[in-house]
């Protein structure tokens, strides 16, 4: 497929295998996971937020982009119900998100943090970007 | 991977089963846990942190050691500042100074409580804010936060709330007086002026619990607890603000660590020198997050007492709800150590780990001086739960460690195949447990058989010497974010 995700769960851990035609397509599908894990996907329409990241390489790029979903799902207690990445640039990116305020608990594993525990981004020539992170749950 | 045994409880990972190792490792493990620590690779990361720069000693872990980010879960790791010992926010994790506390009553359960216990949870689900997200019992200003994050239980205490017993019997009274607020990122600072007093969500509790066995009848009675008492215990972090503060200063170390020259064989393992700058903002910072902790468990604990008061008629006071003890599991301290025959001050890390000091040690209350610090081990909901004390003997094994819970055995999608949650809420209702979770669903995320026998962790701790088993309590009362 050309772009999606798999969610990855041992034991104790959980994380994300993520890919796209391009780092932006392959971020996007990063989100989705989390969300997904998150038990916070939804319908639109919703309010949209800006999301910008910055890091020295893209592998940290993809840990401060979803550290900021993950901002604005706990600090405004919201599901996605969009996930546009704009532009992945060398050090950082330009995105949206559009949340709904989630009704009642999700039903979803709480995460703390996505971390850099084997953390690997991989783009091809041609663009095909490959995305794999863990998180602290 | 040929891990040596020692002894019966202990076992060695030699320098050179990873490239770059400085020390050995050393877990502490029955043949079973053990067994399981090698399979799930959680051994391999025990030897990656032996590794890093300045690690004294050995790179420890602890028999409830499962599979980490970078640390492994259970692992302790000691460096020194005088041979360029760094230290490492993976090591201490993103939930800084999560931990436990014990909070006994005078109540006996089958007297007093049993008859109650189902308005018992509700009112204490009601009372005690928990899940994601989540506006806490106390919601501050941002000036308030940077004096909270100075103070820890001492805020909530100047606004009326708990009791300076809460202070004397918390870990360092309440207080981390390194605390440095202003290398705290305002980020941070807004994820916590929302949630003090908010237990969280994941493997974050609070139960109430029988006194079911005293195992040491002179410690119990000094700690005030009796067979068939009831207490509460209750599990919970520094929430947004420590998970927020860990991200900074990884994404800081992981930035500087290559013009200090030091590489780590995972990034999570980011870390610089003591001495560093980053290294000093990290540590307070990191001592401000454990303020937070504390002043969170703290001020749910008003909930606990505000519950019991609506429950049973009677004032908090006159239930004697007190607290035993509350310790972290996630922090790193500058602690005195006999390194190498000489006395040292090194950084600590426990990660999943707890600090369990000796009889006689200088930091603990003046009323557990002769027993040891006292170390709560909860289980996972619905199976017995442990108090334990530190031993001296600890002091010469493990830094004075011991284990901090059961440990994942199975993955959260695994345990919900085994059973729904609403199923095992029935069956934790038929063992007469009585139940509220805000996402009843994953309960089964958290069922006891997704985790490793705690029994048999609390008794390779004793078996090994990090600690000793006091009494051990069932639980009556499941109450989970």
């Amino acid at each position: 497929m050309d772009a999606g995700y798999e969610i990855l769960e041992h034991t104790a851990d959980v994380g994300l295998r993520a890919w796209g035609s391009s780092p932006e397509a392959a971020f996007e599908q990063a989100g989705w996971a989390l969300a997904e894990i998150l038990g916070a996907m939804t319908e639109g329409p919703g309010q949209v937020r800006r999301v910008r990241a910055q890091a020295d390489d893209m592998a940290a790029l993809a840990v401060a982009f979803l550290d900021e979903l993950l901002f604005v799902h706990e600090s405004e207690e919201a599901a996605f119900a969009a996930i546009t990445v704009s532009r992945v640039g060398a050090r950082d990116l330009d995105g949206e998100v559009e949340v709904v305020p989630l009704s009642g608990e999700p039903e979803g594993t709480a995460v703390k943090a996505a971390t850099y525990h084997q953390l690997r981004v991989a783009t091809e020539p041609g663009g095909h970007t490959e995305v794999t992170v863990f998180l602290d749950v | 991977m040929e891990p040596e045994r020692l002894e019966p409880f202990v076992w060695r990972i030699p320098v050179g089963t990873v490239d770059g190792m400085r020390v050995p490792g050393i877990v502490f493990a029955s043949d079973q846990l053990m067994g399981k620590a090698v399979a799930d690779r959680a051994v391999l990361q025990v030897a990656n942190v032996a590794t890093l720069p300045g690690i004294v000693d050995a790179s420890y872990a602890m028999p409830d050691i499962h599979w980490g980010y970078g640390f492994p879960i259970g692992g302790v790791a000691a460096t020194d500042p005088e041979t360029d010992g760094v230290v490492s926010p993976g090591g201490v994790g993103f939930d800084i100074a999560c931990g436990v506390r014990l909070i006994r009553s005078d109540l006996e359960w089958e007297r007093d409580a049993k008859g109650v216990i189902e308005e018992l949870v509700h009112t204490l689900a009601a009372r005690v804010p928990r899940g994601v997200g989540t506006k806490g019992r106390m919601r501050l200003s941002r000036e308030e936060m940077r004096t909270l994050l100075a103070q820890g239980v001492r805020f909530p205490l100047s606004k009326g709330v708990g009791t300076d017993a809460d202070a004397e019997f918390c870990e360092d009274r309440g207080t981390l007086a390194d605390a440095r607020p202003e290398h705290v990122s305002d980020r941070a600072v807004e994820r916590g002026m929302s949630q003090l007093g908010s237990l969280g969500a994941g493997n974050h509790f609070l139960e109430v619990q029988v006194v079911d066995e005293v195992r040491d009848a002179r410690a119990a009675n000094v700690m005030g607890m009796f067979e068939g008492q009831v207490c509460v215990m209750l599990h919970s972090g520094s929430r947004g603000l420590g998970h927020q503060v860990c991200t900074d200063f990884v994404k800081v170390m992981d930035r500087e660590m290559p013009k200090a020259g030091i590489e780590v064989p995972d990034r999570q393992l980011a870390c610089l020198p003591l001495q560093h700058e980053q290294a000093q903002r990290y540590l307070g910072a990191m001592a401000a997050a454990a303020n937070f902790a504390r002043a969170n468990r703290h001020v749910l604990t008003d909930g606990v007492r505000e519950s019991f008061e609506h429950v049973f008629g009677r004032s908090a006071s006159d239930l004697h709800l007190e607290l035993v003890y509350d310790v972290a599991h996630n922090l790193a301290k500058l602690e005195d150590h006999q390194v190498d025959g000489r006395t040292r001050t090194v950084c600590v890390h426990r990660k999943g780990a707890t600090r369990a000091f000796g009889p006689g040690h200088p930091e603990l209350p003046a009323a557990y001086r002769d027993i040891g610090q006292p170390v709560t081990i909860p289980g996972s909901m619905g199976s017995a739960s442990y108090v334990l004390v530190g031993t001296a003997e600890a002091a010469g094994r493990s830094f004075s460690s011991t284990c901090h819970g059961a440990g994942r055995a199975m993955s959260r999608t695994q345990a919900k195949k085994v059973m729904s949650g609403p199923a095992l809420a029935d069956t934790l209702r038929e063992q007469g447990i009585a139940v509220a979770a805000s996402q009843p669903r994953l309960l089964a995320e958290e069922a006891p058989y997704a985790y490793k026998d705690v029994s048999e962790v609390v008794s390779v701790c004793e078996g090994a010497g990090l600690s000793r088993v006091v009494a051990r309590l069932r639980p009556v009362g499941v109450v989970k974010g």
